[in-house]
């Protein structure tokens, strides 16, 4: 058995989400228990079936299952990081395998928006990180971070302003197809350049949406989801690796070390390859990441992303469609969870005028200091 | 006396001491790891590459390389509306060590990527001295 294979599958039956937007009248609680009703009406299970229970943002994990008068045997909590989201998903799977819980709901709110939360200055508990140690010298924001690594992949590729755009303008014609979409005008490229900068090379349409909303997902294993009325999604590859070590300035290689790492790892247990994906769901925080995240994980090679995308196979009817809700661009900053939420509803054929015919494998991939993968797939092996 | 200067200020008392001590000598201190001689900021008890925790600050070249910069057209404080849209430059010194500064005397528009630069020293308040860079002059042989 090669070494990444693991014995227990694992698969996703619930997925639930809320609305996304301005929701003033729900806080983190509220919005996490919307979502986690909506997960278990999607499955037909019950709050008694949950056994563990994994939060994410929501202030505190004894609050949330007093709320809900839960007890479950497996809980933890994670930081308000968006690159927990794929790292959350694969502790479920680690926790099932482990046999610590049977039935796992991990539940995400985020009341961001109506909260005055803040990616950038004196306010920032999420974003800039630290105490704050450049602010004298200007440098306030998580965005320029992004900023910085654009300018510098431009200036060893010959990336152009116009590929971030692409990105933007792609993610927001699939949001235009989605409902719960919070912004769903599309927007030309000419558009996007008469967009104001926020932090030069990028525009505000280069820039995540923040936004009130949950998402809540049920993992059980392979065997029980089997048994439940609606078919599995099999969690049938996934991978992480990390890069904290001089994680306060850009990386160098735009995390592609750790990013090779976690496509090897999550393509030998899926026993797939990048050619076998049918969509695609990019952590998209900021466009030039979706970059980073097709090099990183072989889709194209290096430097020659923006060129890659500009002949459209990130489109719907592409060879890679990606984002198929609008992603954090255009759906809204779920902090990758509602785009695993949507890489699952595409595996099961739900997503109406943005589904992507015959739908089989869709893959997450999060380019960050945290690199997380997972493959979703109808089949479990 | 300071009423003039509205920007964020650091804090003078912590761990980083000898760096603002030195910037207002007109020196670049950083911190060097004894066992393996790594250099590194912000201060640290142990050292990220060999995990030896005696150190000692000592001063450098002040000499290093733009590797990218960004210009921010938003302000997230209020003491920089003034200089809008003003740069921020990623500079990696000699010394392997990454800062986050300003560019002085370069305008925006000249910014570039792989360019030598040397650091230089601007009063903010009488006790504080904010390390910036100006282009390197290349009769100074940097590499």
């Amino acid at each position: 058995m090669p070494k990444n294979r693991h014995s227990t599958r694992t698969a996703v039956v619930g997925v639930g989400t809320t609305r996304y937007g301005r929701l003033p009248e729900y806080d983190a609680y509220d919005l996490g228990v919307w979502a986690l009703r909506e997960a278990l009406g999607d499955c037909g299970l019950s709050f008694d079936d949950i056994d563990g229970l994994i939060l994410n943002r929501i202030p505190d994990y004894q609050r949330f299952a007093e709320i809900i008068g839960l007890n479950p045997r497996f809980t933890t909590t994670t930081p308000g990081h968006g690159r927990f989201s794929g790292n959350c998903i694969e502790m479920a799977v680690a926790a099932l395998s482990a046999g610590l819980a049977s039935t796992v709901a991990l539940v995400y709110g985020n009341n961001g928006r109506s909260a005055g939360d803040e990616y950038g200055g004196a306010t920032d508990i999420y974003g800039s990180g630290g105490p704050g140690l450049w602010f004298p010298w200007g440098m306030t924001s998580p965005g320029a971070f992004h900023a910085l690594m654009a300018r510098r992949h431009m200036h060893l590729y010959g990336t152009r302003q116009e590929h971030l755009g692409l990105v933007a303008s792609t993610f927001r014609r699939h949001a235009a197809l989605n409902p719960n979409a919070v912004m769903r005008e599309p927007f030309t490229i000419e558009e996007y350049h008469r967009s104001r900068y926020i932090c030069e090379p990028l525009h505000l349409l280069d820039y995540c949406l923040i936004n009130d909303g949950g998402v809540a997902l049920i993992l059980t294993t392979a065997e029980r989801a089997r048994d439940l009325p609606r078919g599995p999604v099999y969690i049938r590859g996934f991978g992480q690796a990390s890069a904290f070590a001089g994680s306060a300035f850009p990386p160098d290689d735009f995390w592609f070390e750790p990013m090779q790492h976690v496509a090897r790892a999550t393509y030998e247990r899926a026993g797939l390859a990048q050619r076998d994906m049918d969509a695609l769901m990019i952590y998209d925080n900021f466009t030039p990441t979706v970059l980073f995240a097709l090099e990183g994980f072989g889709f194209c090679p290096v430097g020659e992303s923006g060129p890659w995308i500009a002949e459209g196979r990130l489109a719907l009817d592409g060879e890679f469609p990606a984002n198929t809700s609008g992603g954090h661009l255009s759906e809204s900053y779920m902090q990758g969870w509602a785009l695993n939420a949507e890489a699952v509803r595409q595996v099961r054929g739900e997503c109406g005028a943005r589904q992507v015919a015959g739908a089989r494998n869709v893959q997450y991939v999060c380019a960050s200091p945290i690199v997380t993968s997972i493959i979703y797939s109808s089949e479990d092996s | 006396m300071t009423a003039a200067y509205t920007k964020p200020l650091p804090r003078l008392d912590g761990p980083n001491r000898p760096f603002w001590g030195g910037a207002r000598a007109a020196k670049l201190m950083l911190q060097r790891c004894l066992d393996c001689g790594t250099y590194r900021f912000p201060a640290a008890r142990y050292c990220a590459s060999c995990r030896g925790e005696r150190a000692q600050w000592v001063a450098t070249s002040g000499r290093g390389t733009i590797q990218s910069f960004c210009i921010f057209h938003k302000a997230y404080f209020q003491g920089f509306e003034a200089e809008m849209p003003y740069s921020v430059v990623q500079i990696r010194l000699e010394e392997g060590v990454q800062l986050f500064s300003n560019l002085v005397g370069t305008p925006n528009d000249a910014l570039r990527i792989g360019a030598a630069v040397a650091a230089c020293f601007e009063t903010a308040t009488p006790e504080i001295t904010l390390i910036k860079f100006k282009l390197a002059d290349r009769a100074e042989g940097n590499p």
